[in-house]
């Protein structure tokens, strides 16, 4: 039982890690943009099949794959943004016209992953040498430790920006103010635009992350990840990176040790349970005391 | 009714600010500004005033480019604006204190300052400068200066957006409401502050609900109703006339003295 437990931890904090990446992205396109980006799980899933074809065609490993998604997603969101957003300046509700508007994007972007890859579950055949190592009495996965080690160097790297650069307190200013950050005059479309292309560009990474965490994945795999994605944002308070890192952790190891105590089919609604608990009990998430809307 | 005294285009100077025959409707339709003209005259200070509802924020908001008028133009130096983006207007000299607060309360102090550099952010000595100048102003923000923004009083937080604003050396101001929510004592502090502008070369336009104020230290004053001028004129013209100072207490309730 205690190597069962220990086993929920060490993989909770592992997969929360991967999680805490997606909330990251996801409460700062919320907070910046006031986008609820429902296509963000497909974004993520483009990610895996992205290292999927550079390693399969070309025989890239996934740690190489990783500044190959950093790049090329974040330069396709720069583009996106341009693309997308502009036509929802124009509508009354621009906050619920991008959920539809996400929300289809999120459809045909599966669609066009079905259409590229079909239905079956793809897995990336790559294996660190050793396979997997001892942490303490239990054996983890390498290339679970190699992603859990990325995502901490890529967690600490964005709370630097965020809480240390002025390009990052400008970021968050526009989510704690979005009409001042216009009045001392920054430009809030490049702002916007450059939000959205780091949200996407960390996108691909924690795609690549899943390839390399999580045995397999499909076209249909992105909505199970915005689902969770979402459940972390609002866990973590609206426009809170901080919180939302926090939260993705705290998901991670519910999920794991639920697996771990509960069913089978119970630990499936621990998720959801998470999500109404915090509504009920705290609306403005863990760190909800900072809020200020 | 017609408004009895419009001179929006009159006067010597060109205005550094002007609003000519702005239209803003909400949702389509419901027009919140009708035909709205009003100029700031550079040195001086104009004021705004007008009964709850009659326009005034907005009147501002669309000066500034927060909102989109639906017709009529923004003209800057008599140049036509229009439609530019609000994060524009500080490059041409003119910064906005609104009348909800504008800081980032989990920023410092500083931080909130130096967001206000952003053009220019490269520039250390011109940054370094601007700090100066804020904590100049308001020493107490210079004390403060690694605070977070939000924990400050309400005055002080008024104080920091004031040496924002004025950090940027613009010169035009244009205030909403500036002592609204402030203790009285501080309000009589801020209205001597701003009575003190044109002589340093930084034209004000104050938009305000306190009429008493606003008309105490004001060149010229427009009074709008229902989102159209009402009247305007020069103090002189206000505290002269007695029509005018009857339309006043009827519209603002408030007696201007002859």
């Amino acid at each position: 039982m205690e190597t069962l437990v220990l086993n929920g931890l060490v993989n909770g904090l592992i997969v929360g890690g991967v999680y805490a990446l997606i909330g990251l992205s996801l409460t700062l396109l919320y907070g910046v943009l006031r986008i609820v980006n429902f296509a963000h799980g497909e974004f993520v899933i483009g990610g895996s099949f992205l290292a999927y074809v550079l390693f399969n065609s070309l025989g890239i490993a996934p740690l190489l794959a990783l500044p190959i998604a950093a790049v090329s997603f974040f330069a396709a969101g720069w583009l996106a943004y341009y693309l997308l957003i502009p036509r929802l300046a124009r509508s009354d509700d621009p906050e619920n016209m991008s959920f539809l508007m996400m929300y289809g994007l999120s459809i045909a972007l599966s669609a066009v992953m079905l259409l590229l890859f079909e239905a079956d579950s793809r897995s990336i055949d790559y294996a660190f040498s050793p396979i997997s190592m001892k942490v303490g009495p239990i054996y983890v996965s390498t290339a679970r430790l190699v992603a859990f080690g990325v995502t901490i160097v890529i967690s600490l790297a964005l709370s630097w920006f965020l809480y240390r650069t002025l390009p990052g307190k400008a970021l968050r200013a526009t989510i704690m103010n979005r009409e001042a950050i216009q009045i001392v005059g920054v430009d809030v479309e490049q702002l916007s635009a450059f939000a959205f292309a780091l949200a996407t560009g960390l996108a691909g990474v924690t795609g690549v992350l899943i390839a390399l965490v999580f045995p397999a994945f499909n076209a249909f795999s992105g909505a199970e990840y915005s689902i969770i994605g979402f459940i972390v944002v609002v866990l973590g308070g609206l426009g809170n990176p901080l919180g939302a890192l926090l939260a993705g952790i705290i998901y991670g190891l519910a999920e794991q040790l639920a697996t771990v105590f509960l069913p089978q089919a119970l630990a499936q609604i621990v998720g959801f349970a998470i999500l109404v608990g915090t509504i009920l009990v705290r609306p403005t998430g863990i760190l909800g005391w900072r809020a200020q809307r | 009714m017609e408004p009895e005294r419009v001179s929006a285009a009159a006067g010597g100077e060109r205005p550094v600010l002007e609003l000519r025959a702005v239209d803003v409707a909400y949702h389509g339709d419901i027009r919140i500004l009708q035909g709205l003209s009003m100029a700031v005259r550079p040195g001086c200070i104009t004021g705004v005033i007008g009964p709850n509802g009659a326009g005034k924020s907005t009147a501002l908001r669309a000066l500034y480019g927060l909102l989109k008028p639906v017709a009529g133009d923004v003209l800057i130096d008599g140049e036509v604006v229009t439609g530019m983006k609000p994060w524009r207007f500080i490059e041409r000299g003119i910064a906005l204190v609104p009348q909800s607060r504008s800081l980032f309360n989990e920023l410092s102090v500083e931080d909130n300052l130096r967001l206000a550099c952003w053009s220019f952010r490269r520039d250390k000595a011109r940054v370094a400068e601007a700090l100066e100048r804020a904590y100049a102003q308001f020493p107490m923000l210079k004390e403060r200066r690694n605070h977070a923004a939000g924990a400050m009083s309400g005055g002080q937080q008024r104080f920091l957006e004031l040496g924002r604003a004025l950090a940027l050396q613009p010169r035009a101001l244009l205030l909403d409401e500036p002592t609204a929510m402030i203790a009285p004592k501080l309000a009589a502090e801020i209205y001597e502050f701003i009575h003190g502008l044109p002589a340093r070369g930084i034209t004000v336009l104050l938009v305000d609900q306190n009429v008493r104020q606003c008309v105490r230290i004001a060149d010229h004053v427009y009074v709008l109703e229902l989102g159209r001028n009402k009247v305007d004129g020069s103090v002189g013209d206000f505290t002269k006339d007695a029509d005018l100072r009857s339309l006043i207490a009827e519209w603002v309730d408030y007696r201007i003295d002859a």
